[in-house]
């Protein structure tokens, strides 16, 4: 039986329906009440969580964004990528047997805290970092000890000659912390408080929200704005949102989906916000594994080499965003131009493959490995393998399969995969930081790497005699470096344990009524610079 | 033995089980993470540290001790309430699931709240006309917003709200323009009291703002299942031969409906409601990341992202023991409340 306890009521729900009508309008009435807002204080969005700001625990490029405002490191790379002295006063001094590097550091410099910035300050910072850094290899294997020569003055000493000292020191990880501030914190890691030196001081301290204020006792020129508040929002979607409605003034681009990414760029283009981009430092690249058939084979390197249209899938990958790349370390570095692996010859590849046996009725099974958690690497595998069916598909199969990338990461040195589709940022933009990491080998057979970063990196390619050259190229300097890097580039292009795909660059993009970002040369948007006029 | 006895053993027993259940549980949370291929020190150097570096930061990390031995000191400090440091931050683990818990709980409490008014009004509704255009509409509101991705439901919300009328804000917790209140890590009754204590009315506000959205998007999609709930309870009580006897007596709809339909309707919305809290306590996690909600469900993801063990366990087993808790609070509230169950 039906029941109608209310019929004759109907006036109940024209009270319920007002209800519903005055829970609405409160929305623009709450709308209304947002916080007063000051024009000189910025908001800057990213995806970027910082689980910690301690430089001996940081290891991601928000963190690294962070530290940049909050520190200084003794160089910096300029916005013309020229290295700059910034808490140290000139160029680091080396011995004549290169094994010891004396740098002089700026006077007058007062940390957060008050104290002063001295040689023991930044003692401290160093051995704090060589003994619980995450990072800590960067130096530790370059940097034996150090010690204070004077008040002002310090002394490296290291265990083999480096020529690229200065880049090195530029790693913003080694930023200088009070040694009182960290007296308890030593040899344990300080997660949510920072006392270093640089322009804002650290007064407010989330996973996602960082609150900077300008330090009164700054060195150098003064912050542009009045403060910062940097906040990281979990997707992309939302931070596309925010810069649109104006809720944020500035983004960045790290972890952005290329797809907003491009969407910003097109209204930067069309004048309704500023972009800016930065020196491109990460580079994408296809381990092949070398010591395995088929692509122990160095024909079928080379074909597949040839087969890579980086033009087309760097425009459907990232739609243009990204830029090709045709050398392990990027072209804004010393010893990254000219870049030597071959560009796309859909011909010359045929031809290899048919050399090596395949075509015409036998194709060349191969399996390439994506991490499924970074969408591009997938749009790129699947891209490829259309392409290569469309023009070689007659010589080559390509199955492709994902894989989430911490789990990918533990397989690498297992030699588990034939083809993979990995990414890199050296942590300071030096050649060496692209090279000794992917070629680098501690124990070889012949062609093999059995241990080091060459076999770690899932390619176990090496050649005799390139681990001492990548040595000695470490301990030169000048043009004889840049001549022994670019013919260890140049003999790796030819044996192909690599292909380069792309460079991605930096970006920001802030609100028209703000001035002209900029970024400096390692790649950081320069905070302090950020102002509405 | 009397039901007032049985029922206190039924609670010792359940209470009893609670422990064993959560040894399991972090025993079984353990393991799986150790089988998962890649471990923090992959998650945190990826492929390019040399393997000294990477074997000292698994020494660093405790990484390298027998699997029994961490075991161990696993559940020792379990005992101790000690749940370990995170691997990531080297903060305590207590201390992220201090931060992160209370916005799950806020979001959740708070949804749970609005989705309980809205659904049981709705389902509520469907009684009031059986079969009109009003029961109709209350039928599909139900199916509709259970059926609703969330993530779709969320994102609609977000653009509509945050970023086309620019209303709400899209995401976080708290406006990043003002300090977030200290206190208990409920930011509502922080603000509540920051405001009643100091007139700082702008954190409440603030608060509110950020919570709206994610709150609502929760609610409407929980609503459906109260909704769903309580009107086909309250019909098949309608129908029943309790409330046709009391009608034959001469009682009113309204107090047939309030006195006799909706306590019984209101058993099932109860066990529904428990289960619904239990699963809220975990966070929403699609919502939570959504919103950029900084709850445990979205911490917790991150967490296995990064192969952080003990934020892992941690989280797990403190939840799984709020969720204990709260299924046994329900079930004796159930036992308690209706005589018919037997135990």
């Amino acid at each position: 039986m039906s029941v109608r306890p209310w019929a004759g009521r109907p006036q109940r729900c024209a009270q319920a329906l007002a209800g519903a009508a005055v829970a609405l309008l409160v929305l623009p009435f709450l709308g209304a009440c947002q916080p007063r807002r000051d024009p000189a204080r910025l908001i800057v969005a990213s995806r970027n969580r910082i689980d910690t700001v301690d430089p001996a625990g940081a290891y991601t490029v928000g963190a690294m964004q962070l530290l940049s405002a909050i520190g200084d490191p003794l160089y910096a790379i300029g916005t013309d990528g020229r290295i700059e002295p910034r808490l140290a006063t000139d160029l680091p001094r080396i011995s004549g047997d290169g094994l010891r590097i004396q740098v002089s550091l700026r006077r007058g410099v007062r940390f957060h805290d008050g104290t002063p910035f001295d040689a023991a300050a930044m003692v401290f910072t160093l051995e704090r970092f060589l003994a619980i850094g995450k990072l800590s290899y960067l130096i530790g294997d370059r940097v034996a000890s150090v010690r204070a020569t004077g008040s002002h003055s310090i002394e490296l000493r290291l265990r083999r000659p480096f020529g690229a000292v200065s880049q090195l020191l530029s790693a913003i990880n080694l930023t200088p912390l009070s040694p009182t501030a960290y007296r308890h914190h030593a040899r344990r890691q300080l997660s949510d408080r920072f006392i270093g030196t640089g322009p804002y001081r650290l007064s407010f301290f989330t996973p996602q929200q960082q609150r900077l204020e300008p330090f009164a006792g700054y060195w150098g020129r003064p912050p542009a704005n009045r403060g910062l508040d940097l906040v990281a929002l979990s997707n992309s979607t939302a931070l596309f949102g925010a810069l649109q409605s104006g809720e944020v003034d500035g983004l960045l681009s790290t972890s952005l989906e290329l797809d907003h990414q491009a969407a910003l760029s097109r209204q930067a283009r069309r004048g309704l916000l500023r972009q800016a981009t930065g020196p491109a430092l990460e580079i994408g690249y296809l381990t092949l594994l070398t010591d395995q058939p088929p692509l122990n084979d160095v024909r079928l390197r080379r074909a597949l080499a040839l087969s890579l249209d980086r033009r087309r899938l760097v425009e459907r990958v990232s739609q243009g965003l990204n830029l090709p790349l045709r050398g392990l370390v990027p072209p804004v570095l010393p010893a990254g131009t000219p870049e030597p692996w071959p560009a796309y010859n859909p011909q010359q590849a045929r031809r290899l493959y048919r050399q090596a046996g395949y075509c015409g009725g036998r194709r060349l099974p191969l399996e390439l490995t994506f991490r499924s958690n970074i969408p591009s690497d997938r749009l790129f595998a699947l891209t490829w393998q259309a392409l290569l069916q469309r023009d070689l598909g007659d010589c080559v199969t390509l199955a492709v399969q994902g894989m989430e990338s911490t789990t990918a990461y533990r397989q690498l040195g297992d030699g588990a995969f034939q083809l993979i589709v990995l990414d890199w940022m050296g942590d300071f933009p030096d050649a060496d930081n692209y090279l000794m990491p992917v070629l680098g080998c501690d124990k070889a057979r012949g062609d093999r790497c059995l241990q080091g970063a060459s076999a770690a990196s899932g390619s176990f390619w090496t050649r005799p005699g390139l681990e001492a050259e990548l040595r000695r190229s470490a301990s030169l300097s000048g043009d004889p470096r840049l001549a022994l890097l670019r013919r260890i580039q140049r003999q790796t292009a030819a044996a192909t344990p690599y292909l380069p795909l792309w460079l991605v660059q930096p970006r920001i993009w802030v609100r028209p009524d703000l001035d002209q970002p900029r970024f400096d040369g390692s790649g950081r948007v320069l905070l302090q610079e950020l102002r509405r006029p | 033995m009397s039901r007032s006895n049985r029922l206190l053993r039924y609670v010792g027993a359940r209470v009893a089980l609670a422990p064993v259940m959560l040894w399991l549980l972090a025993s079984l949370v353990f393991l799986l993470l150790r089988l998962a291929p890649g471990d923090p020190v992959d998650a945190l150097l990826g492929t390019r540290a040399p393997e000294a570096a990477r074997a000292a930061l698994r020494a660093q990390l405790g990484l390298d001790q027998p699997l029994l031995q961490q075991y161990w000191r696993f559940l020792i400090g379990l005992l101790q309430g000690d749940l370990g440091t995170s691997l990531t931050n080297q903060q305590p683990v207590r201390a992220v699931i201090g931060q992160t818990l209370p916005a799950s709980l806020e979001l959740g409490v708070v949804a749970l709240m609005l989705a309980a008014v809205l659904g049981l009004a709705v389902g509520f509704s469907g009684i009031a006309r059986a079969e009109s255009r009003l029961d109709l509409g209350a039928r599909l509101y139900g199916i509709g917003t259970y059926a609703l991705p969330s993530f779709w439901l969320a994102m609609m919300a977000q653009l509509v709200f945050a970023v086309w009328l620019g209303w709400l804000p899209v995401g976080g917790r708290f406006p990043p323009t003002l300090l977030p209140p200290s206190g208990t890590g409920f930011y509502l009754l922080d603000s509540l009291r920051d405001g009643l204590l100091h007139h700082h009315w702008q954190n409440l506000l603030g608060s509110l703002r950020h919570l709206l959205l994610p709150a609502g998007t929760l609610a409407v999609l929980l609503s459906g299942i109260f909704a769903n709930a309580l009107r086909l309870n309250l019909r098949r009580a309608m129908d029943s031969d309790y409330v046709e006897a009391a009608r034959s007596r001469g009682l009113s709809e309204r107090r047939l409906i309030l006195r006799h339909a909706l306590p019984n309707a209101l058993l099932p919305v109860l066990t529904i409601t428990g289960i619904t809290v239990a699963s809220l306590i975990g966070g929403a996690l699609l919502i939570e990341v959504t919103f950029s909600w900084p709850g445990v469900a979205a911490r917790l993801q991150e967490a296995i992202a990064q192969r952080d063990y003990p934020l892992v366990q941690g989280i797990v087993v403190v939840v799984a023991a709020l969720v204990v808790m709260v299924t046994v609070a329900v079930d004796v509230l159930l036992a308690w409340l209706d005589p018919r169950l037997e135990f």
